[in-house]
């Protein structure tokens, strides 16, 4: 099992060195850099600036001293916020990111699967029907149809909550439901429908049907057999729904004006901020590795025809 | 065998309701099992066999099916009136099954010790080491090398073989007056279906196990059974003891069913012999003679009624053929 | 048998009798589909709404609706209405302001001065035309039933010819994913070995990427225009459809027809495309109904975030975005195309889930 773990782990470093270089080149390569301005600045004082930047160096050494930086932990100065460097954007912004998106998740898996179980264990009745009809919905609305039809509904004319702000502001948390449930949406939608499919389908294997056979309660079936195999799918969707939230909240960070990280992603990727940039991609990027990483380790641990062999 | 009557199954009928009709899976059987005994329930696939014996131990679907009439008398009393919870109790504790597949039979995600200990524990009340102990038991009686260690061990770890003994130990971990062995050779390996035959064979007489094994394959029947139920659309066509059946065959489809076997002994070089056309869809199923279409001897009253159950010999068969003979 | 009877058993030719009178219906993987799809209700009425769509778009052109782009800057942010037109709109909201000021002033009634911009305001309304698109026409009359937007432009027209954009995307997007994901995964699936063990790596990097950013960034840098966005989008997702493709082509590539063919000398092109590929549709006409749902919600996502079809142009995507600001007091800008929107996407998740129903009714896909 740690042999397993330990493999994985180390799979992770290339992954994440390709997505810096990628990054890195790509972003080079787009047309215009981080100081173009309207009005073109003389020609000194460009020479200047490149200087301190480094810009005026090969590309390769640019690309060696970023990664060694990198491996000190400087992210870099930011290019379009000159008073304060890219680290310090990311710390404080990334926690409010974090915070939306890890319940977003949670959300997701438990409110999803338990929508799920239900559902299976009443098919084709009321309560399978409304589940599924719900579920069908919150897959097919984009989020931001979702996050500004709630704001509209239940801040702008409800007046039940407040339109924008975050938890430590004036209104506390309860200005955290609306972006939470707005992102969490498509994927607790998701989880639901499979988890739903997932469980119905153990239901019907063989191992279930000596499970009956031998005499067992259906609540002991549902438990301790069907569960570990019918979540298997729920916990490989967990890598892909993560991501998508990732991508989520840029959109609902935006919607509902929350101070996190997406914001500089899209500006930094405008305004040519080289190091914004590639610092942004660089945090989402490990996140996102990490998460697959865990997802991947507690499908080992549920299978034991994968880390048994 | 002249033992103690352990189960009775009379016309048993168990209807599907499908989107194309109603499938009558098992259209009025009957038949006895007596302690001891190994009776072999024959027919090709899709005949009603397994569905007949899922349906003793209420394992139908419900929505899509419905058992509709007929009884089944364990030991005197008719488990098919029986509620839910009563049910299980004799599920695994007096009726066990095996099914065919050990490879998906077997949860992969529970060890083997988990899925025997549990069956144990809910019908003989032992605590887990008591159960673990019994569960070693059964391990080393069907065969596995080192069953301490290998209790432990998950499904996948096991060979196909194997994990079929895993099964029977199982089943019969508590001592069960029945088992019903659903086709439990048909995906194994050719010799290791000798082996699991014999360890079923041995153990009934050990345990003093009635056993019913469904199969279709008459080779299997003729080594292990010692009586013969024949089915063909849902219906059992004839009953007899095993040599009797081979010998005599009374049914058209029997005589066919035998005709079929491809026989090393008989002399010169002989077409394989295959009963024509095919058996008849289960759905709208008219109540005539269902095998008369292929059957060489076909009758004017087998095209207009399905004939009752004729003693002849000493033994039963549903043919217009034996009219005469009650 | 006479003729008559005859053409019926024509007609029915896949129905024959058995001997015991029992009807057996011949199947073909079509037919067949086609008969579980109808049964479908949901799976049918997607249908129909999507053909109401294309509908729609196709006859874009030609149907009587007003211009997408022309610009009516005094009509901006009129309200949908069936029955008044733009100039009673307009003056209904002219006495509404002037009302609101004389109040603030402390009257409860429009002085003579006010009345008389009134009667002037009604007068241009009566009179006043423009020319659009070479005709002359008095622009005031003009009926705007789901309202207007920031630039007076008349929302329905810009739903309609959004959703030719945003479809198009849909098709577009899809069919070239779809080209290249078989393309590569045919290959990788028949030829295995080194061939495929490096397209499966690749797949796998690609796949743990937050492709999404990807396709920001690069929009974001290279430029606003509908080829780059083609391009983003086809990238990153030809991938699901290779593996589905891949998978389906090693499950079948060992089965015995593919033998059959090897054995009378089929080359790897012809086994590949003509043999594996078509039993691998049903997988991919499915796939790619739920695909075209998907890019369209991609392609939105972009426009939110300014990065998709840029102006006069619009897509529901962008439509909503504009609408985004304001609705508090020009809601219909965020509803009517977010509704629309929404609709075919419902439509086409109905039409997929069935169509995936009525071709695999056991498939393990199932949701």
């Amino acid at each position: 099992m740690t042999k397993f773990v330990i493999r994985r782990f180390i799979g992770l470093f290339p992954t994440l060195f390709v997505i810096i270089t990628l990054s890195f080149f790509i972003v080079r390569a787009a047309p215009g850099g981080p100081f173009d301005r309207e009005k073109r600045l003389p020609p000194e004082i460009m020479r200047n600036i490149e200087k301190k930047y480094n810009l005026d160096e090969p590309l390769l050494m640019q690309y060696g001293r970023y990664i060694l930086d990198i491996l000190r932990g400087d992210l870099g100065p930011s290019f379009s916020y000159p008073d304060h460097d890219v680290n310090y954007f990311i710390f404080n912004s990334l926690p409010k990111s974090l915070i939306l998106g890890s319940i977003a998740l949670g959300i997701a898996v438990i409110v999803g699967v338990g929508v799920g179980m239900i559902s299976s264990v009443r098919q084709n009745t009321w309560v399978d029907y409304t589940a599924m009809s719900f579920a069908v919905m919150g897959i097919t609305i984009p989020l931001f149809v979702v996050g500004p039809v709630l704001m509209y509904f239940l801040a702008l004319r409800l007046n039940w909550l407040p339109t924008s702000g975050w938890v430590t502001g004036q209104h506390g948390w309860v200005t955290i439901i609306m972006p939470v449930v707005t992102l969490s949406l498509p994927y607790f939608a998701y989880n639901a429908r499979l988890s739903r499919a997932s469980i119905l389908e153990v239901l019907r294997s063989d191992y279930v049907r000596t499970a009956r056979a031998k005499g067992l309660r259906e609540i002991v079936i549902m438990f301790k057999h069907v569960l570990k195999g019918a979540l298997l799918p729920v916990v490989s969707y967990l890598g892909p729904a993560f991501a998508g939230i990732i991508t989520g909240s840029v959109v609902v960070e935006r919607i509902f004006r929350i101070p996190g990280l997406g914001q500089f992603f899209v500006q930094a990727a405008f305004n040519r901020d080289y190091t914004l940039l590639m610092g942004t991609v660089i945090v989402y990027s490990v996140i996102l590795i990490i998460m697959n990483f865990i997802v991947d380790i507690v499908y080992g641990f549920l299978d034991p025809r994968i880390s048994y062999s | 065998m002249n033992s103690e009557l352990v189960l009775k199954v009379e016309d048993l009928r168990t209807y599907f309701n499908t989107d194309d009709g109603i499938v009558k899976a098992v259209d009025g059987i009957s038949f006895e099992l007596h302690k001891g005994e190994t009776l072999g329930l024959v027919g090709e696939s899709g005949c009603g066999k397994s569905v007949s014996c899922l349906s003793v131990m209420k394992l139908i679907p419900s929505p899509p099916g419905r058992i509709m009439s007929g009884q089944a008398m364990l030991q005197g009393k008719n488990i098919l009136d029986y509620p839910v919870d009563k049910i299980r109790q004799i599920r695994g504790g007096k009726v066990s099954m095996i099914f065919q597949d050990p490879m998906t039979s077997l949860n992969p995600f529970l060890r083997i010790s988990t899925q025997m200990i549990e069956t144990i524990r809910l019908h003989q009340g032992l605590d887990k080491i008591q159960a673990k102990d019994k569960a070693i038991d059964m391990l080393r009686l069907v065969g596995i090398p080192n069953p301490v260690k290998r209790v432990d061990d998950y499904p996948h770890q096991f060979s196909g073989g194997m994990r079929q003994r895993v099964m029977i130990a199982m089943a019969l971990s508590c001592n069960p007056e029945v088992l019903i062995a659903d086709e439990p050779s048909t995906a194994l390996d050719v010799t290791i279906q000798a082996q699991i035959l014999e360890i079923i064979k041995e153990l009934s007489v050990k345990l003093g196990t009635a056993v019913i094994l469904i199969t279709h394959d008459l080779g299997v029947v003729a080594g292990m059974c010692d009586k013969i139920c024949v089915m063909y659309a849902g219906k059992i066509v004839e009953k007899a003891k095993v040599d009797e059946l081979y010998n005599d065959p009374k049914h058209p489809y029997t005589q066919g069913l035998i005709k079929s076997v491809p026989r090393l002994d008989k002399p010169g070089k002989q077409r394989l012999y295959s009963i024509e056309g095919q058996p008849p869809n289960l759905i709208d199923l008219p109540d005539v003679c269902s095998f008369h279409p292929r059957c060489e001897y076909a009758m004017d009253i087998c095209r207009q009624k399905y004939p009752p159950e004729f003693s002849v010999d000493g033994r039963s068969v549903r043919c217009w053929l034996y009219k005469e003979e009650k | 048998m006479d003729a008559a009877t005859i053409e019926k058993s024509k007609e029915k030719n896949d129905i024959y009798v058995s001997e015991l009178n029992q009807p057996i219906k011949g199947v073909s993987l079509w037919k067949d589909a086609w008969r579980r799809l109808k049964k479908n209700k949901m799976a049918m009425f997607g249908l129909v709404v999507v053909i109401v769509y294309a509908i729609l778009s196709i006859t874009a052109p030609i149907l009587p609706i007003y211009s997408y782009k022309y610009q009516v800057l005094e009509h901006q942010y009129l309200p949908p209405s069936l029955n008044k037109n733009a100039g009673q709109l307009l003056l209904e909201r002219e006495e509404m302001l002037l009302l609101a000021m004389a109040n603030k002033m402390g009257r409860s009634e429009l002085n003579q001065q006010e009345r008389d911009k009134l009667v002037r305001l009604k007068e241009q309304v009566a009179m006043e035309t423009r020319e659009i698109d070479g005709e002359v026409v008095k622009v005031h009359e003009r009926r705007y039933i789901l309202g207007t937007d920031s630039l007076g432009r008349d929302l329905l027209a810009r739903i309609i010819y959004g959703g030719q954009v945003s479809i198009a995307i849909g098709i577009i997007g899809t069919i070239t994913s779809v080209f290249i994901g078989i393309v590569i995964g045919a290959l990788a699936g028949y030829l295995g070995g080194r061939i495929d063990y490096i397209i499966t790596r690749i797949i796998d990097v690609m796949y743990g990427m937050p492709y999404m950013m990807l396709v920001i960034i690069l929009m974001a840098l290279f430029g606003r225009n509908i080829l780059n966005l083609f391009f983003a989008l086809a990238i990153v997702s030809w991938l699901t459809v290779a593996r589905v493709v891949r998978g389906q082509i090693i499950s079948l590539k060992n089965s015995e027809f593919v033998e059959a063919a090897r054995s009378i000398g089929a080359s790897t092109g012809r086994i590949v495309f003509r043999h594996l590929v078509p039993n691998t549709l049903g997988v991919i006409v499915v796939f790619s109904t739920l695909r075209i749902p998907s890019f369209i919600m991609l392609e939105s996502f972009l426009s939110f975030l300014g990065l998709g079809v840029q102006a006069p142009f619009a897509s529901w995507g962008s439509l909503v975005s504009d609408g985004v600001e304001g609705m508090n007091l020009y809601p219909w800008r965020l509803f009517f195309p977010a509704i629309a929107m929404v609709v075919f996407l419902f439509a086409m998740n109905f039409l997929g889930d069935g169509l995936r129903d009525a071709l695999d009714p056991q498939s393990k896909n199932k949701l």
